[in-house]
């Protein structure tokens, strides 16, 4: 087995009383983009969302750089270096798209860090610098989450959790934020990264995992789960 | 023609000062997602803190007893959270609803064993002010215009300027994306109460000012910063601005028409009108 940066293992967990996941497990290499598809409803949000903290599991264990991180709240988490941009409602909609960026860097000691980082997106992002005055929540669907995933390259994470960042998108601006994921996965950082339109995921992903109902149902790489049958007849519309 | 004027003028007046109680609430249910039902006695423990410090045994000057007038305004407020909303912060809004009912009950009835039930003033003397327009004006109102303006820019350099503002606007938007982006939330919640409570206790000050003292000035005032938030918009800092001076607007406007005894009756028909057109503020849902 490979050396896993990310380790999900076994893991039970949900809502109150609601369970949704039962028991499932994955890991992530470093330097890995990782996949996990699966239907709508399956629990991909939820098993990110136990994995930065922001639900406890029940049972089962997560290990992140050789160290437990089961049971920390979402803010230490963010200290270890795991960055977590979650589906939809992912940027603050009244502050600026530089006010956004702002609090992407509050946690850092060093404020002149911030500063550096932010000017740095500005060569990377022009959009968001020619939109830097305006209000996140009227940017488009695009530029939101390019925001979202700017704001959380600000604390350069060590892991970054995605979920669903197609998501009411237009293709060319899939490809567009694509593009994106994959430069970042090319400076170093695994990404985690959930999707149901999953394609153009796959594609990109070295190895990728199946979700269903809660529970682990296939593994591959990106390229065999692209060409499985059963993948492509229930989860890729063909 | 003068009377209009006049009226306008004290609605201004009125409205300036229910406008930093509205803030104050709203700021609150902005971040925490409930309406602080004890905000009123925040308003009169804050009044009264001053009148404790300018008398007996301490006879400190306003500008003096203003500071620990403040300062255990804003432990009040915290104090009100650590102790008795933090620990309800999961449970239903209900319950922290009829939990605030009963803190306000609680302050209301301590601050009138301590004080009294009487109506009080802090004894100065009312100076014959300007005519400016045919409308009169004292020193004392000059202040509660120039005080407000003056706490509107300090919210607002807070909110927008302030690295700690800006964090408070951004857990009001989205608590759990705050907490992936590492801002710390206790911090920016600790920080919502301070300026509220301070609202509530300038606000007081000047009402009382204007006014008078007494334990339940809080109660009826909560109600007319209820209504500048539902008028505004509920979770809208300006928007309560504006609901406030409206508020007093329309009830000095009002004694045109309707007996002064009915005044503050505009703010709570308004209430309850705005409350049957979007009863679900109080369950705590953002709109
Ligand atoms: N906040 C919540 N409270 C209760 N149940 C939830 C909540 N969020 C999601 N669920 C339920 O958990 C299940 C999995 O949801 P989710 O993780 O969002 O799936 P996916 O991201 O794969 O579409 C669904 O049945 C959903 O109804
Ligand atoms: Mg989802």
């Amino acid at each position: 087995m490979t050396e896993s940066f990310l380790e999900v293992r076994d893991v039970y967990s949900g809502y109150g009383k609601i369970e949704v996941l039962h028991g499932v497990s994955l890991t992530v290499a470093p330097k890995e983009i990782v996949c996990v598809i699966g239907p709508n409803g399956s629990g991909k949000s939820t098993l990110l969302k136990t994995i930065v903290g922001l639900i406890q599991p029940t049972r089962g264990f997560i290990q992140f750089d050789g160290s437990e991180i089961s049971h920390k709240e979402p803010e230490e988490n963010v200290e270890l270096g795991i960055a977590y941009i979650p589906q939809g409602k992912n940027i603050f909609p009244s502050l600026t798209v530089m006010e956004n960026l702002e609090m992407g860097g509050i946690s850092l000691k060093d404020s002149r860090k911030a500063r550096n980082a932010i000017q740095e997106i500005w060569e990377r992002y022009p959009i968001l610098q020619k939109r830097r005055k305006i209000k996140a929540g009227s940017l488009s669907g695009g530029e939101k989450q390019v925001l979202a995933m700017a704001r959380a390259s600000i604390l350069q994470p060590r892991l970054i959790l995605l979920d669903e960042p197609s998501i009411g998108l237009a293709p060319k601006v899939i490809d567009e934020m694509y593009h994106h994921i994959n430069r970042m996965n090319r400076e170093g950082i695994p990404l985690l990264i959930v999707e149901q339109n999953a394609r153009k995921a796959l594609r990109l992903a070295h190895r990728a995992y199946v979700l269903d109902l809660g529970r682990n149902r296939l593994e591959d790489t990106g390229e065999g789960l692209l060409n499985n049958e059963e993948v492509q007849h229930l989860y890729l519309g063909r | 023609m003068s009377y209009i004027l006049q009226s306008i003028f004290n609605g201004l007046l009125a409205g300036c000062i229910y406008a930093l109680f509205a803030m104050g609430l709203t700021m609150v249910y902005r971040v925490l997602n409930f309406v602080n039902f004890a905000h009123g006695e925040l308003i009169m423990w804050g009044a009264y803190l001053l009148y404790l410090f300018m008398g007996d045994p301490f006879h400190f000057p306003l500008y003096v007893a203003l500071i620990p007038a403040l300062g255990f305004t804003i432990l009040l407020g915290l104090g009100m959270d650590w102790i008795v909303f933090k620990p309800l912060r999961r449970t239903n809004r209900l319950t922290l609803l009829i939990a605030a009912l009963g803190i306000s009950f609680f302050l209301r009835n301590g601050a009138q064993l301590f004080w009294g039930a009487e109506l009080r003033t802090y004894g100065f003397e009312i100076k014959r002010g300007w005519r400016l327009f045919h409308i009169s004006m004292t020193a004392n109102q000059m202040a509660i215009i120039l005080a407000t303006l003056g706490c509107i820019i300090i919210v607002y350099l807070l909110l927008y300027r302030s690295i700690i503002g800006k964090a408070m606007r951004a857990v009001s938007d989205n608590l759990e994306l705050a907490r992936v982006t590492g801002i710390n939330a206790k911090k920016t919640i600790r920080f919502t109460w301070i300026i509220s409570s301070a609202l509530a206790c300038v606000g007081g000050i000047l009402l009382a000012l204007d006014t008078n003292l007494q334990p339940g000035m809080g109660m009826i005032n909560l109600v007319k910063a209820f209504a500048a938030i539902l008028l505004g918009g509920v979770g809208n800092v300006w928007g309560a601005l504006w609901g406030g001076i409206f508020i007093g607007l329309a009830e000095n406007l009002s004694v045109l028409f309707i007996s002064t005894g009915y005044k503050d009756s505009i703010a709570f028909g308004m209430m309850v009108l705005l409350l049957l057109l979007r009863p679900r503020v109080l369950y705590g849902s953002q709109e």
